[in-house]
């Protein structure tokens, strides 16, 4: 794709076809303005479709091999040890990574900060592709998958937390799609969708904040039932649905900005300047509440053990571990975030970034599997399940990559109305937004 | 707190606990205690009585109509099986609801173990099921209805005695398999399960839950020396209808010796607690920072001014 | 035939040898079957000539119940000199159905300070024989004692054949 921009092809990003002054077509606005043979060209030369393709060659008749001889011919779930990777990485690590939803629409929408406008959208997405896949895991998991309606109408346990996170995780991905449907309705030009779905954007961002709170909470929370199984560690009697809470704040951040790294150095062509030119500075200032959330995160982690008492696990093998966690997934991202916010480098930012999240996966996994039934025996996954879990996030990839291709996430749609009524101005577009992007951007889209 | 108030206030409680009682919840709910059905039965499991004849488990697999077994059920050479290097031994699965263990503790005869669900006052299973699956009968059985089971396994990562097994084998039907106290076909019908009544020993003993506690304690009483003085499982995680009498320490014959007396409901009572708060407090905190965020953009200096971002990140945690 | 009827027909069969066992004088019998388990196990014809001139002394057996005295700590401060009761039969206290709803209720009735522990009477069999047996070096095992009837072989999977490190374990 990137050597067809080069060549002067211009992906869709308006209502309007420049060169025949038509709309573009349905047809039109998915192959991006491209001729089927361009567009499959250019897929065909991304080496990144190869690897996807080879995942997807060995990983999908595995699910399929799954749903035909059950979870235990491919994983090493057990009755000991319940819950695998599916669950461990899939549902535990996707949903925090996903929390940028909340966190953006929040300083955005909610704290007025429309300096973060240019990558609120790609935040949303973030947030609700991470929670729909958790779903696409959970649904590789249940054992019968057929059934996860059941809580919501047919079989009522209101006093279970699982509860909650089923019931939370399904409005709250109600709530994700309406957010994220905004630019969804510009694409498809249906402006009476946007206008509704900004009238209520107030009410879905609370709400976002509210099941947000408790459903990460609540995956916490889920850990309070194992109180003798999870090590003392990653376990707090009074404290795990705030740790999982608090974590998730810097975890849906540092993956936003991850995300973004990559699309920077992947799909530059598709961003417009005002994405692009504003990224530094929406890094570093991401980087800011990362920040602080992740010191939060440390201290009470800290309080944790001083309430339980648990010092003396520290001196042990599994303290060692958790102390290589601590470090490697709250500490480091902290000094590198301090230094790169003092001395405005963002690409320091997006390394420390980097850390946070592989140190929020690494808690999740820890408290799920790894130190889960610490007093009984390790059990490793099971090949078939590393590949499953794999092949399910190459799903995600793929999706992810597909609506940002289309939807204008990292762009600006350029509507109807402004080009109608003042061409002028439109055209002097990108002067303007180079001033001042974030408001340029933010007065387009509204 | 004055006198009246305190009366009131204790009156308003005892309403609300008859009004829970008497609404016949069969669920412990996150609002009070749940000391279990007055006449529910249960089983006292006599570790010094047990010879290792697995005729329990015989009992257990035709009366639960379970799969054959790989070996007969006189086949005592399953004692010396071991699994994950060694750690672990047999344990319940889909096709065994109740297991005998064997262990050999130092310069002493060899002590049995039965396994199987212990049938807790306020069972972990049941207050972790999201489709309320389990129930908790009056005559002390928990009990499952597999026709809702999602298979999400979530009682298996609760219940504290690893119990609950799983028909991982199944692609189709796979739910969540365990030891009902023969509830079904006996124990609602005032019969004592398959395995106690093959017992020859009488290692199991079945009776009210209340008279098994104070039979245990004779026991221990009246035989100086013969067992440790505990009633496992008297007190244990709320309580439970299986109890176990036990000749030397519990955590030598595979149980957890501390599990703590709190049935495992209380450790996410604190949790549950927070949601109504959450859901009654934030809607208003946050259309409330909305309206300062908003007055301040009206005087226009807020664009610029990324230190902002500090409180606010503090003030979600 | 239910395991309750079973048991009924049980208690009948045992009842009527406790009959004709007291109503023949108050002498000893000689034989008496032991068929509580006659689903899985054959009756076992037990020896009571042959035992009880093993025994030095009955109570070793009937505790204090044929007026011989007993040297149990635990029942010597009541029955020391506890008379000869009317019947001695083992089912006379130990009943066959310990459990049953029936029992269990007639049970919670009594006011006993000390009996509310009793054994039924399997377990009083299976404890008297093979505490005995073990220290006179008796036959301890189960088909030592009991044949064991197609349908026990079928009860404990006889055929089974499978590997021992798999026994259906995840």
């Amino acid at each position: 794709m990137k050597s067809l921009v080069e060549l002067g092809v211009k992906p869709v990003d308006s209502l309007i076809n420049e060169r025949n002054d038509k709309r573009w077509s349905l047809m039109e606005k998915l192959f991006l303005g491209l001729s089927p043979g361009q567009y499959l060209g250019q897929a065909l030369r991304n080496p990144f479709n190869w690897i996807l393709g080879l995942i997807f060659a060995v990983g999908l008749p595995l699910i399929l091999y799954r749903f035909i001889f059950g979870l235990g011919a491919i994983t090493h779930a057990s009755n000991d040890y319940p819950w695998g990777l599916f669950l461990g990485f899939g549902l535990f690590c996707m949903v925090p990574l996903s929390a940028s939803g909340f966190m953006l629409g929040t300083t955005v929408e909610i704290f007025g900060r429309h300096d973060f406008h240019p990558i609120e959208r790609l935040a949303l997405l973030n947030g609700l592709l991470g929670y729909f896949f958790a779903v696409v895991y959970l649904m590789v998991d249940l054992g019968q998958p057929w059934r996860l309606p059941y809580p919501m109408f047919w079989s009522f346990g209101p006093a279970a937390v699982l509860f909650l996170v089923a019931w939370h995780v399904a409005t709250y991905l109600s709530v994700q799609i309406a957010e994220v449907s905004v630019a969804f309705f510009e694409w498809m030009d249906w402006l009476g969708g946007k206008r509704f779905i900004r009238r209520i954007t107030i009410g879905l961002t609370v709400s976002g904040i509210i099941l947000s709170t408790l459903h990460q909470g609540a995956l916490g929370a889920l850990f309070n039932y194992a109180p003798g199984k999870v090590h003392p560690l990653w376990y707090s009697a009074s404290f795990q649905w705030i740790h999982f809470f608090v974590s998730a704040i810097p975890a849906g951040l540092c993956m936003v900005i991850v995300v973004s790294t990559i699309i920077k150095k992947t799909m530059a062509w598709r961003c417009d300047d005002g994405f692009l030119d504003s990224l530094d500075r929406c890094t570093l200032g991401i980087a800011k509440g990362a920040a602080m959330g992740l010191i939060t995160y440390l201290v009470i982690k800290f309080i944790g053990v001083a309430h339980d008492n648990e010092w003396a696990y520290l001196a042990t093998g599994w303290g060692a571990w958790f102390l290589f966690e601590m470090f490697v997934g709250v500490l480091l991202p902290l000094v590198l975030f301090a230094y790169a916010i003092r001395h405005q480098v963002a690409s320091l930012a997006r390394w420390g970034a980097a850390f946070t999240v592989l140190g929020i996966v690494l808690n999740r996994l820890n408290t799920a599997l790894i130190t889960f039934n610490w007093k009984l025996y390790q059990e490793i996954p099971h090949i078939f399940e590393f590949i499953v879990a794999l092949t399910v996030f190459a799903i995600y990839i793929t999706t992810y990559r597909f609506i940002l291709y289309r939807l204008p996430i990292l762009y600006s749609w350029k509507e109807q109305p402004q080009e109608a009524l003042a061409p002028e101005a439109v055209k002097a577009a990108p002067a303007s937004t180079t001033v001042s992007p974030a408001n340029a951007v933010y007065r387009k889209i509204d | 707190m004055s006198g009246i108030s305190r009366r009131k206030f204790l009156a308003a409680s005892v309403a609300v606990g008859a009004a829970t009682t008497l609404g016949g919840t069969k669920k412990a709910l996150a609002a009070g205690s749940f000391s279990g059905y007055p006449n529910s039965m249960g089983v006292l499991v006599d570790l010094t009585r047990c010879i290792g004849c697995r005729s329990c488990e015989a009992a257990c697999n035709k009366e639960q109509k379970l799969p054959d077994p790989n070996l007969p059920f006189d086949d005592m050479s399953v004692f010396d099986q071991t699994f994950h290097h060694g750690t672990q031994k047999r344990r319940t699965d889909e096709s065994a609801y109740t297991v005998v263990n064997r262990y050999t503790p130092e310069g002493s005869e060899p002590i049995y173990r039965k396994v199987q669900c212990n049938h807790c006052a306020e069972p972990a299973c049941l207050s972790s099921c999201f489709v309320n699956a389990y129930t908790k009968t009056k005559e002390g059985a928990v009990i499952y209805d597999g026709s809702v089971c999602v298979g999400c396994r979530n009682c298996m990562i609760a219940c504290p005695f690893n119990v609950p097994a799983y028909s991982y084998s199944s692609a189709f039907g796979a739910v969540v398999k365990k030891c009902i106290f023969c509830h079904e076909t006996r124990l609602k019908d005032g019969l004592p399960p398959a395995c106690v009544e093959i017992c020859p020993q009488e290692a199991l003993t079945f009776g009210k839950r209340k008279d098994l506690l104070k039979i245990g304690h004779q026991r221990i009483q009246t035989h100086p020396g013969r067992y440790i003085d505990r009633v496992y499982g008297e007190k244990e995680l709320g309580g439970t209808h299986w109890m176990y009498l036990s000749p030397i320490p519990v955590e030598e014959v595979g149980f957890d010796p501390r599990p703590g007396n709190e049935p495992i409901i209380s450790h996410v009572k604190e949790f549950l607690g927070v949601v109504p708060m959450v859901l009654a407090i934030w809607p208003a905190l946050f259309t409330g920072f909305h309206l300062l965020a908003k007055n301040q953009e009206g005087h226009g200096d807020h664009e610029h001014d990324t230190e902002h971002q500090h409180d606010e990140e503090g003030g979600q945690q | 035939m239910s395991a309750k009827q079973i048991l009924t027909t049980l208690m009948m069969v045992l009842a009527l040898i406790v009959v004709g066992s007291t109503t023949m004088a108050a002498d000893m019998p000689e034989q008496v079957s032991l068929d509580t388990m006659v689903e899985l196990f054959e009756a076992v014809e037990f020896d009571h000539d042959m035992h009880s001139e093993l025994g030095e002394d009955c109570s070793v057996c009937h505790h204090h119940t044929t007026g011989t005295g007993t040297t149990d700590d635990r029942c010597i401060s009541c029955h020391a000199n506890s008379d000869e009761l009317e019947t001695v039969a083992c089912i006379n206290c130990h009943v066959s159905d310990p459990f049953s709803s029936e029992h269990l209720s007639r049970e919670s009735q009594e006011i006993y300070q000390f009996h509310i522990d009793r054994p039924g009477l399997k377990a009083a069999y299976h404890w008297n024989c093979i505490g005995c047996h073990e220290e006179m070096d008796g036959p301890t095992g189960c088909e030592d004692c009991h044949a064991r009837t197609p349908e026990g072989d079928e009860f404990y999977h006889k055929d089974a054949t499978g590997s021992a490190d798999e026994g259906g374990h995840h």
